[in-house]
């Protein structure tokens, strides 16, 4: 797994890549914890994702809840059918926020 | 139709086979405790403790009681047969000797095995009979290192500090009759308890329980894992843990008495 | 650390691969020269009453018992050559839920699902309860993690194993009788939940029961063990239309008549 932060329309952008399982999961954590400490708003973008397991979805539930506590916003984008079947096993695909790109999320109004 | 000596040949065979399982059980523990931190699979510390609160700790206020009676009656023993030879004073190293070098060690291991000979055994084996032993097993997880070796490691830490306990008890029992009988202070008795007493007669007594809490420790192990046949094989294992342990520790002691005191 | 996949040195199509396997109980022989293969992805039934030897070709592919001949390779890998390395990483990638669930007693629901990362791996202590809690989830058990088991009732005793069995996204997902003590609609759900995860997480799955509707619903295909032989393997239409006798009869639910060999029969009863 390998990750990118970029900044763009006053979003941090976290594009993760490659598998994301047991061993890697932390490093994901570790950046989209951090990006939130920084207070920016952010969204995790997952078009380069083969594959990802429970505790890279894990890691994606903490985000989010910390963004909710600092009312940061947080997102999803980019999700592919292999994550999104993981996100709707644990019916987490009506929990996240899922856009298709950071276009779309800046289209959206709410 | 099978004849004695068939019988009396497949007993000795399982016999001898159970002992292999027991020795295996022992240098398997050992194998964890030393390698399992450099395989990123430890023997849980937390596990440890939990084995010497429930082995050790809790089982104190028994081997108090025990030893303390133990001394009070070597001491009316004592006293009564030598008074015959007029040798009364003899009695605190009659009492100083036998329960550093014998009884203190034996009675904390006879409570040991009878509380917790049994409940271990029971615990594994209600473990085995539920598959949980299976569940660890195929998650990778070593029985041996998840329950054995934390009982193992506690038993060889707990079984000296029970017998040091033992060992105070028995001969603050000896001590109180003899004070009360001979009027002699029990301060100047246990001095005098002191005066005799030399580190390789508590040694003895310690090396003692290295020994009896290894064997307590295996034994039940092995029962518990050798559980089958329902709730009555359970309370059969748990049974015959307590039985053979406490068998094995007097022959053990035994054996032991007899090379160190040669 | 290096993923289990350095185990799969030798690169095979089948997630599960069983040849000519033998194994014996005392002096009986309990599984005769089994053969079987099962695809990744796919949901294995072994179907059998009881005495077919089907508990016992489960304990094999666990690795709980030691073939007396044939083989067992998981992935690729040989089980009962493997070293105690191999094996280890192995069984990170299964994940198994026993007849009566097999829950540690000593630990709440939720201890007994983060056991396994506990164990194996070096998760955040958050991540891990998300983890596990994510598993009740998709199990249905959302609320109950502070209970023991002794507290549970059947059904859910085998949710919350499945739960613990699933925490390490296994790739391979083994079931021991899954409806055995269940009243048909729990264990319809249990059924339709075995088929989701399939669907979802690409896991290989293997069922062994003895229940014929569960069978006939989730496998994609069965195997029918009979005093330790594989009468058939097959999709489920290939084994409804089945000719064998024997295998119509265990079908049918009737109670086969067993060959008598009258010498045969006279030693056991006198030896």
């Amino acid at each position: 797994m390998s990750y990118q932060v970029d900044e763009k329309d006053g979003y941090a952008v976290v594009r993760l890549t490659g598998e994301v399982d047991l061993n890697r999961s932390p490093d994901a954590r570790r950046v989209i914890l951090d990006c939130l400490q920084k207070k920016m708003p952010l969204l995790v973008d997952l078009s380069g994702v083969d594959y990802i397991d429970s505790s890279g979805v894990a890691s994606l539930v903490e985000g989010y809840q910390l963004s909710r506590s600092r009312q940061l916003d947080f997102g999803l984008i980019g999700v592919s059918d292999a994550a999104m079947n993981v996100l709707r096993l644990a019916r987490l695909d009506k929990v996240f926020p899922i856009y298709a790109s950071l276009e779309a999320r800046l289209k959206d109004t709410r | 139709m099978r004849t004695f000596i068939e019988r009396t040949g497949e007993r000795t065979l399982g016999a001898i086979e159970e002992l292999g399982y027991a020795f295996s059980l022992c240098i398997e523990s050992l194998y964890w405790l030393l390698a399992g931190p450099f395989l990123q699979q430890p023997v849980r510390l937390s596990a440890v403790v939990a084995e010497m609160m429930k082995i050790g700790v809790l089982a104190v206020p028994v081997v108090l009681l025990l030893a303390f009676a133990n001394g009070a009656m070597m001491a009316i023993q004592g006293l009564a047969t030598l008074r015959e030879f007029g040798a009364e004073s003899q009695v605190v190293a009659g009492i100083a000797y036998s329960v550093t070098r014998e009884f203190g060690v034996l009675i904390a291991a006879i409570v040991v095995a009878g509380r917790s000979g049994s409940a271990i055994a029971a615990r594994i084996g209600s473990m085995q009979m539920s598959q949980e032993v299976d569940a660890l097993r195929v998650m990778g997880v070593e029985p041996v290192r998840h329950l054995v070796a934390p009982i193992l490691l506690a038993m060889l830490i707990m079984m000296p500090v029970l017998t040091m306990f033992a060992n105070a008890a028995a001969i603050i029992g000896g001590g109180i009759y003899t004070s009360m009988t001979l009027s002699m202070p029990l301060a100047v008795f246990i001095e005098q308890c002191f005066d005799v007493l030399d580190w390789s007669d508590l040694a003895q007594g310690l090396y003692k329980a290295l020994v009896f809490g290894t064997l307590i420790a295996l034994i039940a192990c092995a029962n518990g894992f050798s559980v089958s046949g329902g709730a009555e094989g359970l309370g059969r294992f748990t049974t015959r843990s307590v039985v053979l342990s406490i068998a094995a520790i007097v022959v053990a002691d035994m054996i032991f008495t007899y090379f160190l005191n040669r | 650390m290096p993923q289990a996949a350095t185990v799969t040195a030798s690169a095979t199509p089948y997630a599960i691969e069983v040849e000519d396997l033998v194994s014996y109980y005392d002096s009986r022989r309990i599984l005769d020269e089994v053969s079987l293969r099962v695809r990744p992805g796919e949901i294995m039934v072994v179907m059998g009453g009881s005495g077919s030897g089907k508990s016992t070709l489960l304990r094999h592919l666990l690795g709980l018992n030691r073939p007396a001949a044939g083989r067992v390779s998981l992935f690729g890998a040989d089980i009962s050559q493997a070293s105690a390395r191999e094996l280890y990483q192995l069984r990170r990638r299964m994940g198994v839920s026993f007849q009566n669930g097999a829950l540690f007693n000593s630990m709440t629901v939720e201890e007994n699902v983060a056991f396994p990362l506990r164990e194996h791996t070096r998760l955040d202590e958050r991540t891990i309860r998300i983890m596990a809690r994510m598993k009740l989830e998709v199990v249905n058990l959302a609320g109950f993690e502070r209970l023991m088991p002794a507290q549970l009732s059947g059904g859910m005793i085998k949710r919350a194993a499945l739960a613990r069995a699933l925490v390490m996204d296994p790739s391979l997902l083994f079931f021991d009788e899954p409806s055995a003590g269940l009243d048909p609609v729990v264990s319809a759900d249990l059924d339709e939940l075995i088929l989701r995860l399939r669907d979802a997480l690409r896991v290989t799955i293997l069922v062994v029961t003895h229940e014929l509707d569960s069978a006939f619903r989730i496998a994609d295909r069965i195997t029918v063990l009979d005093q330790g032989r594989i009468l058939i393997t097959g999709t489920v239409e290939e084994v409804r239309n089945s000719p064998s006798e024997r295998v119509q009869n265990l079908l049918n639910r009737r109670s086969e008549e067993i060959d008598v060999d009258p010498e045969e029969y006279l030693r056991r009863l006198t030896d």
